[in-house]
Parts: structure tokens; sequence; C-alpha cells
């Protein structure tokens, strides 16, 4: 289960593998797992073989984060709300993998509903880093970088609302994408900010990460937000062929001098960040410093906090325990909706939800949330205006490596806010934006991101698959560096 | 602009139907001092009101609307299999009494 | 009383008719069984999306465009966000930003008056579930949840109940006619809102507003409205209008009182945001003529028009254009080539009594115009009389048989001249004294006369002549 999609679809054609032993691997892996850090929040063992086809993914075990909906499967979005519904219609993304004939072997761990970016706040408790299980895998898709790192499988479904795809992927040194805004059909996604809510992948390489989302993608009649994209074969263009593309980075998250008082950590990392940089030249690619308005970048953090906050707030005031998720008690149905909910949610969401309808309330919706939406736009035309230029635009993932269990918490911090946070940009602007490691710190993967215009997925993930043969993180399955 | 104090967290915490404990009330607080310094910077942007707030990721695609015809409801035990309370065909709760709308 | 004026703005919401749900693909019909009509996303079930309705946009612009509004150039959606059980997603998807209209007026008739009204705005958005209440619970049918519903919001330009009725009823009749509403106050297809404010007469600025929520029947809006008035008349004339508070009430059928839901300060903020899951669409200037055309002659304008080039009276013209069914029926029957006010007459009077008698729809009446043509036609011919006519109109309409069944020769009038006057002489010989009488100076006994010769032709001597020959016998 180390292998890529295409070994793997070559072995289970040439009969060399077979589905079933497959499913085995893949289920007795998600139990070893399971045991050392905690993925998932159910092993679906029993998980059956399907007949292999033309199909890539035919006859291939995969992971299926917990926020998407699954028929007759429990899914959970890793939250107490949910924590015995069992849906009775399939997400269309995963419907889509399940008629190529993929097969879902688990579902995994999420920050509750995908609100947090640590992987501690699922209801079925911590998610522990295969490469140091003293660290976070970040989040929220944590159970799917981890399972897909620890080599359960060759690829996960994640979703992406600020970067919960993108940076738990570089903690675990995998490659973790998600396309143009619309391309996979959000239907059956669990919403947490709709305007930023995102389908995507985690991998090992960028060649599985176009396989999985050419399956995945296509216009969808239940999410008026999808778009014919059926002229794109992300597979299909993958050909390495950059000499003369143009990257640019900024300049005020790249440069070491832009931090006060940069930690060794920091270095470290913009330095192997420069070093790829190289690898990008020696490609043939033109890379370029660009400059943005500080005060952008400096807002940045808080406008994603509020337009998500505004917008999760009103898209989870369906969990109230009517319909579904257990019923609280109370004497009447205010009392009961309150309790379902003060029991159901973690206290990062509640906090959360409060922040939100603070924002939304009449009397502040001009100061905070339009405000917040108007930066978001002048953002987004910032990057536009990159595109006009520049193929993409390529940024470290983070500051550093992964951050430590203890003594970390989600709260906002000032200093490196920007750097830590760029990659909501993509949601904003529902570009295009894909993470490949690049390198390590220390024994830990760091990684860097490459982000293009939307509709340009062909060519983003093009340039990362060049840069990604350039370097040796391909494939790579967490080795425990530390231990407990 | 009402200030944003204990008592308005709670407030808005039950409107929302949760509770916070007296713990929770405060983070949320200092969360949102972070939010309120920046976004109050923001404010001052020049032009900052003239620009269009960005209320939809993509607004150069094309879709249609959907045709009017209609598809069959979905069964019942499915769209109750996951209620806690079920009287026949219908979700049941508590007496509501009183009206919002 | 009449020292102040009143206030009135109405907002009143109509469901739609179409196949689907606004936002979801599930039927958009009147169901008995509980929670039959219902695709997921009307329970809000998670991951679930909502997905505009075409038909529905359509309508909705249609509607804009006859109440002379202005058009958005896109078209998006808002969520009011609140919660209450009969609302599964917790928010309800409506327009506040944008709505499919705005600034719009139209002119209404209230008493014989043509009287002008703003229209604020007209926007589109769905319905709530519906809750069965029972002893000590409450039962939830999502039926209803989904259901697309048109709200119209008037400015406060109204000013007596009457006229709020008027309004009310144009544009119940106007849904009709633009065929994009039942309507049916009945079938709960239409509630209202209401606001009435007072101010003195020579006043400008408007007195303080009151709202009152929910009203099911046009008829309890005209005795809200009237009770309203009075009540804020009276606090104001005892020198206590500062108790009039901008407030939120309810009717109560009862007791025909207005009864206090809650005040202005506590009034709920619904943090309307504009529903990311929507896109921008836009409102194509093409597809707007299109909609545009297919907008068919209004009550009014039919109105005009029979008066006008048909020669109806202002008040059947009046009854004949109040639903568009009648309408429908009455333009049938001009073009089977019945004359106009023949055919008025009969569908304002025996037809129009008797579906009201009958509280059947005008469409499912069994006597259609080309079976009430058989009817009138053999008047033209003499063949029957009137009288004959509409004990035939009566027995079609019991027994459901065409008419001509029930006309034969033995039907027939008896309009021979020397049949009659045969039978004239036998009369007046068997009634020499009333002659005497009569001739002494007793005139009323003419009709004696004629109701003996009626009495003895079994009602088929022909009216006319039989006066005809009466006259020439008796005052020679």
């Amino acid at each position: 289960m180390d292998k890529t999609i295409e070994e793997l679809h070559s072995l289970l054609k040439s009969g060399e593998v077979t589905s079933k032993e497959l499913v085995e691997e893949s289920l007795k892996k998600s139990h070893e797992v399971q045991e050392k850090y905690n993925a998932f929040v159910t092993i679906l063992d029993d998980a059956k073989e399907t007949t292999i086809t033309d199909n890539l993914l035919s006859g291939i075990p995969f992971g299926i984060k917990d926020n998407y909906s699954t028929k007759d499967i429990l899914s959970t979005g890793s939250s107490n709300t949910l924590k015995d519904y069992v849906p009775f219609y399939t997400a269309t993304a995963v419907q889509k993998l399940l008629d190529a004939g993929a097969i879902p072997v688990n579902k995994t761990v999420l920050d509750e509903f995908g609100m947090g970016g640590t992987g501690t706040t699922g209801h079925t408790g911590i998610v522990k880093n295969p490469w140091d299980p003293t660290r976070m895998t970040a989040g929220s898709s944590a159970g799917s970088v981890c399972a897909v790192a620890a080599g359960v499988y060759p690829y996960a479904l994640g979703s992406d609302t600020g970067d919960s795809i993108r940076k738990p992927a570089a903690f675990c040194g995998i490659v973790g994408y998600k396309p143009t805004y619309g391309m996979i059909s959000r239907y059956g996604l669990f919403p947490f900010a709709s305007s930023l809510d995102h389908c995507g992948v985690l991998t090992r390489s960028v060649v599985d990460a176009a396989i999985v989302a050419d399956a995945m993608k296509g216009i969808d009649e239940h999410d008026m937000t999808s778009w014919d994209s059926s002229d794109i074969h992300l597979y299909e263009s993958l050909n390495g062929e950059v000499k003369g593309k143009k990257l640019c980075y900024i300049k005020e998250l790249c440069d070491i001098e832009s931090y006060e008082n940069p930690t060794d950590e920091l270095k470290l990392h913009l330095e192997n960040f420069k070093s790829s940089l190289e690898v990008c030249s020696s490609l043939g690619i033109e890379v370029e410093a660009v400059s943005v308005d500080q005060k952008l970048l400096n807002a940045l953090p808080s406008v994603y906090v509020a337009i998500s906050c505004a917008e999760a707030t009103s898209n989870m005031s369906n969990l109230t325990g009517i319909i579904f998720g257990p019923r609280g008690e109370g004497k009447n149905v205010t009392e009961m909706m309150m309790d379902h909910r003060t029991k159901g949610f973690s206290t990062l969401i509640k906090r959360r939800f409060v922040i939100g309808s603070y924002i939304l309330q009449k009397e502040n919706q001009e100061r905070y949330f339009k405000n917040a939406q108007r930066v978001r736009r002048l953002l987004v035309d910032t990057w536009k205006e990159l595109f006009k230029t520049y193929d993409a635009v390529i940024l470290p993932v983070g500051s550093g490596p992964a951050k430590h269990l203890d003594g970390s918490k989600d709260i906002l911090t000032k200093d490196t806010a920007a750097l830590e946070e760029h990659l909501q940009i993509g949601n904003f602007g529902g570009f295009p934006s894909i993470t490949i490691p690049d390198g390590f710190i220390d024994g830990l993967p760091v990684a860097l991101n490459i982000t293009g215009n939307c509709y340009d997925d062909e060519n983003v993930l093009n340039i990362a698959y060049a840069i990604e043969s350039k370097m040796n993180y391909k494939n790579q399955i967490a080795k425990e560096v530390h231990h407990e | 602009m009402s200030k944003f104090t204990k008592e308005l967290v709670d407030d808005l915490a039950a409107k929302l139907l949760i509770g916070l404990s007296p713990e929770e009330n405060q983070m949320v607080l200092d969360e949102f001092a972070i939010i309120d310094e920046e976004l109050s910077k923001v404010d001052s942007f020049p032009d900052i009101k003239k620009i269009e707030p960005m209320t939809h990721t993509l607004d150069d695609f094309t879709f249609t609307l959907r045709e009017d015809v209609a598809s069959e409801s979905i069964p019942i035990e499915e769209a109750l299999k996951n209620c806690d309370k079920t009287e026949g065909r219908e979700v049941e709760v508590p007496k509501v009494v009183g009206g919002e709308n | 009383m009449s020292k102040y004026k009143a206030v009135i703005g109405l907002e009143m919401h109509c469901e739609l008719k179409s196949n689907s749900k606004v936002f979801s693909s599930a039927k958009n019909s009147y169901n008995e069984t509980p929670n039959d009509n219902i695709a997921p996303v009307d329970m809000a079930f998670p991951g679930t999306l909502p997905v505009v309705n075409k038909k529905c946009v359509r309508d909705a612009l249609m509607m804009s465009i006859v109440l002379n509004c202005e058009t958005p150039e896109y078209m998006y959606f808002d969520r009011k966000n609140y919660y209450y059980p009969d609302l599964p997603k917790g928010y309800q998807i409506t327009q506040m930003d944008a709505p499919v209209g705005v600034n719009g007026h139209i002119e209404i008739e209230c008493n014989g008056k043509r009287i002008p009204v703003d229209i604020h705005d007209i926007h589109l958005e769905e319905d709530a579930a519906s809750l069965d209440h029972y002893y000590d619970t409450s039962c939830i049918d999502y039926n209803r949840a989904g259901v697309p519903l048109l709200e119209l919001v008037t400015e406060p330009c109204l000013s007596s109940a009457e006229e709020a009725v008027a309004f009310l009823e144009h544009m119940r009749s106007t849904y009709k006619y633009c065929d994009v509403s039942e309507a049916d106050t009945k079938k709960g297809q239409i509630r209202c809102d209401v606001n009435v404010s007072i101010m003195d007469c020579d006043a400008t600025e408007l007195g303080t507003r009151v709202e009152i929520k929910n009203i099911n029947s046009f008829g309890n809006v005209f005795d809200a409205i009237n009770y309203e008035i009075k009540r804020q008349s009276e606090l104001k004339m005892q020198g206590r209008y500062d108790e009039v508070e901008q407030e939120t009430r309810r009717f109560d059928e009862e007791s025909g009182t207005t009864i206090r839901m809650r005040s202005k300060v506590d009034s709920i903020d619904y943090k309307y945001f504009v529903d990311p899951n929507l896109p921008k669409f836009k409102i194509d200037k093409e597809w707007l003529e299109e909609i545009k055309k297919g907008i068919p002659l209004l009550a009014l304008e039919r109105k005009d028009k029979y008066i006008e080039e048909l020669g109806l009276s202002d008040y059947d013209a009046s009854v004949i254009v109040k639903e568009r069914e009648y309408a429908e029926y009455f333009e049938e029957c001009l073009s089977l080539g019945m004359d106009a006010k023949i055919a008025s007459n009969w569908l304002t009077t025996q037809i129009l009594g008797e579906i009201n008698r009958e509280e059947v729809n005008l469409k499912d009446f069994y006597l259609t115009p080309s079976l009430l043509k058989q009817i009138i036609d053999e008047i033209k011919k003499g063949t029957i009389s009137s009288k004959q006519a509409k004990e035939i109109f009566y027995k079609a309409v019991e027994e459901k048989k065409e008419p001509k069944t029930f006309i034969n020769s033995d039907m027939a009038q008896i309009s021979d001249r020397g049949e009659l006057e045969s039978l004239i002489n036998k009369i007046l010989e068997e009634n020499d004294a009333q002659v005497e009488q009569y001739k002494s100076g007793k005139d009323n006994l003419f009709d004696y006369f004629v109701g003996q010769v009626m009495k003895n032709t079994r009602g088929k001597a022909n009216p006319v002549l039989t006066k005809e020959i009466l006259k020439e016998k008796l005052d020679k």
C-alpha cells in the first residue's frame, strides 16, 4: 500500500496482486495506524474488493474524511452532534470514486466540521503525526493526511476551507491538492463556510492527485456552484514541460528580513524554500520576487476568521438534534436544541459561532463582515493581477515543521500570522492550489505551495509535477523520527 | 455599535442556542479583540467602502437554473431513520407554543 | 375618529404554482400524507444544497414586470437566520439585498375609484414546514418546507381597510390571471402582514407603526385594520398616544382584536447575508422580454375593454373580470358567437349564482359555454321562453345532461295566433264576471287573464302574443 496508483493498477491488471489482498492489507494497516495515531472515526472492516477495470482507481482502497456524507456509513464530521448519524445518501465526489471502482476502507478524523487547524478537536480525540507522535498533524484533514503518510492507501479525501488539505499535507510530507472552487461538487460535504469550502485530495505524488481529482470532478445538478470541467484532463496534461514558465513569491512573507526576531526554525524553513526556488530555476522556470501591500497581508487572518465564522454559524444552524443527531434534554424544543448544541459542539466551535454571530449583527455587519468581504476581494484582485504576469505564486507552507501537541493552542497569534495563513487566499479566490513536500527540518517534513489562477489547474499541477520530479520527496512514507 | 461584552457574548450564545462556560466567554472576548483590532484598521483603508463585498467565490462561470421537474420524495423510513423521536410519519417535539413567523 | 387618517402598508405572501419546490426537486403540491413531498435539502440533511427552480424565477419576474418594478441585473438570495422547529436549516432563503422587483406601482379599483398603490418590493423565498399540534406534542411535516413563496411589500400608502382588501383582491386576481398561483386563501396559500399607523389629517409625519402578523384571510385583514385604527384613535383621542408602541401584534379571530406579541426593542436580528451556495444569476434581457410577452390581459384592462367595446355595464364587467375563469368563460361564449350582453346576463346571474350555491369552480361547472349556447340558440329561435330556458338550465346542471335533451316539441311555445285566439276566447267566456269588472275599471285584472292563459297552456303560450291578443279583445 506504499505504492502509487499507477503501480498498483498495473499490479492488479497483471494479477500479481488482487483487490482483495489490497483491501486486507489496507484494513490491517488501518488498525495499526488507529492504534498508534488515532486517525479514524470508522474502519470499514467489511470492505469488499471490486472488479478491476481500465479505470486506474478500480480495486484500490482509499480513505474518506468524515465530513463527507456516505450512505449507510456513519458520518460524524468528528462532532458529537452527529456521533450516530448514518446518512441515506452519498456525496457526489465519493459516489464518483465508487463508480470508478475505488474501495473506501475508513472514515478519517478531522477537526470538528473542519473548523480548526490542529487535528485535536475531533470528538474521537487527537490525531498524532506519524513522523513524530508528539506533534500535531495540523488539520483539519488530520486523519486523511496521517493515513496517507503512514501508507494505509495511496490517497484519501480531504476538504479545505482555509488550508485544511494543504497545510497538514506539508506537516506529514505528502501532497495536498484542492482544485478550483466548484470543479468538484460540494454536494454531500458537510459545510463549514460555503464560499470557502473546497473538496480535494491527499496523495503521495502529484500524479496520484491528478488521477483522483480527474475522477472526482464534474458538474453536478445538486451543486449550483459546480461547473463543467470536461475539457480539463489533469492526469493526461502532466508532461513536465515547464521551461519558460513564470513563478513569483511574496517578499514580505519569504524574506527573513521581514521578521523582527525570527526563530532558528523559521530561518531554516525560509532557507529551505529559497533552495527550492533554485530547483525551479534549474528547470528553466523564471522565479521573481514581488511585493504585496503589507496591510492586506496583516488583515488576512482576521478576514478569514470573520468570513468563515459568519458563514459557519449559519451553516451549522441545522444541527439541533431534532431531525438527526442525539435529541437534547429539556422541557421544550428550545431547551432541547440548546442542550444538544451545548453538549455537542467543542469549545472552539462554540466560540467561533459567537464571533460569527456578532459579526453578522445588523449594526456590526458593515464594520466587520462587509469589510472582511471587501478585503477578500482586494486580496483576490491582487493575486489575479499577479496571475496576469505569472503562471502561479510559489510560497512556503507555514513557518516551519509540525507543531508540538503540548502547549499549542488554536488561537490567533500575530507575528508569523500571515506566513501561517496565506494559503487562505487560495480559498478566497477559489484558486487551484497544491502543496508538495520540499525538504526536512530536524527530520520533519516541510513543504511549498503552488497556487494558480482559477480554471488553470492543469498548469498548476504540471509545475508541481516538474518540481516534484527534481526533488526526492515523492511517494515518501512517514518514518517516526522521534518517539514518545 | 454595541460593545462586545461578557453580557453580549452570553446573549448571542443564548440566541445561537449554545451555553458557554465563563472561561469560554472570556476566550471569545480575547480572540475577538485581535479580529477587532485588525478589522478596525481595514475601516481606514482608502476607498474601502467603494469595494464591492465579495459574497461569492466565482462569478465568471456559466450555469443554468433547474428545470421545473419534480422527483420522487425520499422514502419516509430514510428520512426519519436518524430521528430520535417520531410519531407516525412525522418528527415529534414537545408542544410548540407561540409563533415566530 | 375622522380627525385622523390611517396609513396602511401590506406584506402579502403567496404560494407559487410549480411542479417542484423552489430550491429542491420535491413535489410542490398539497399532500395529506405528511412528509411525502420531501427532498434531502428540505429537511436540511448535512451536505445538501439548494438549487433554484427556473419556473419560480420566471413567475417572480413576471409579477415584478406586472407591478412595474425595476428588476436587478443579477439575481441572488440571502439567508434569514433564526431558530424555530419549522425551519430545518435554521435559516430561510429569501431576498433582501436584490429582490426580483423594487420601486413598483400599480392601479387598483376601490369602490369604483381607481387608486395608485406603490410597491416597495417583491421577492422570492421559501416556505417553512408545518407544525401539527396535539395535546402536549407538536409534529413536524416538511411537505411545505421549500414551497415557493412570493412576498409583496407595499409602501405605507393605503388609507382604509377597504383599500387594503381591494388591493389584496386585485393581487389575488392578478396572480390567477398570470397563472402563477392558485392564490387560494382557503388552502392557506395567501398570508398577510399588515402595518397600521394613524396621524392627524393635516400632519405630514407618519405616526407610530404597529405591525399585525400572519393574518390568513382577507376578512380578517379588514377586521384587524379597523380594530387597530379604532384602538390607536381612541388612545390618541384620550391623549394617550404614547401608549401606541412600535410593536408586533397578532389578530385574534375569536375576539376580533389584536394582541401584542413583542415590541420593536425585542425584534429579532435575522443576520441577513448573501447565500454563497446560490451564485449570482444574470437576468437576461431577452428572457425578460419573453416573460413580458406571456403576460395576459389583466382584470382592469379587460374590464375597460368589456365596457368600451362590448357595451357591458360597469357592474357586469366588474363581476366578470373578478376571476380569470369568469372572464375566460365569457370570452369563450363570445367566440362561439353569443351576444355579449346575453352571455353576460347568463354568466353573472344564473351561472355564478349556481356555482356559488354549489361551491364549485367554474372550470368544473357542467354547463360549458358550448352547452349554454344550446339554450340561448333556442330562445333566439323562439322555441322556448326565457322561463323555460331557466328550467332547462337547472335541469341540465342537476342531471348533467345536455340542454337539448330537455328541449322537445312538447316544450315548444304556442306562438300560433289562431290557436291562441280560440283559447283566449274560451277563457274570456268562462270568466265573464271578471271581464265585466275589468271593463268597469279594474285594470289589474289583466294579469289574472294572462295567468289563466298560462295555466291552460302549462306556461307554453308565447307571453308577448298572449298579451297582445288579450288587449285587443278586452279593450275593444
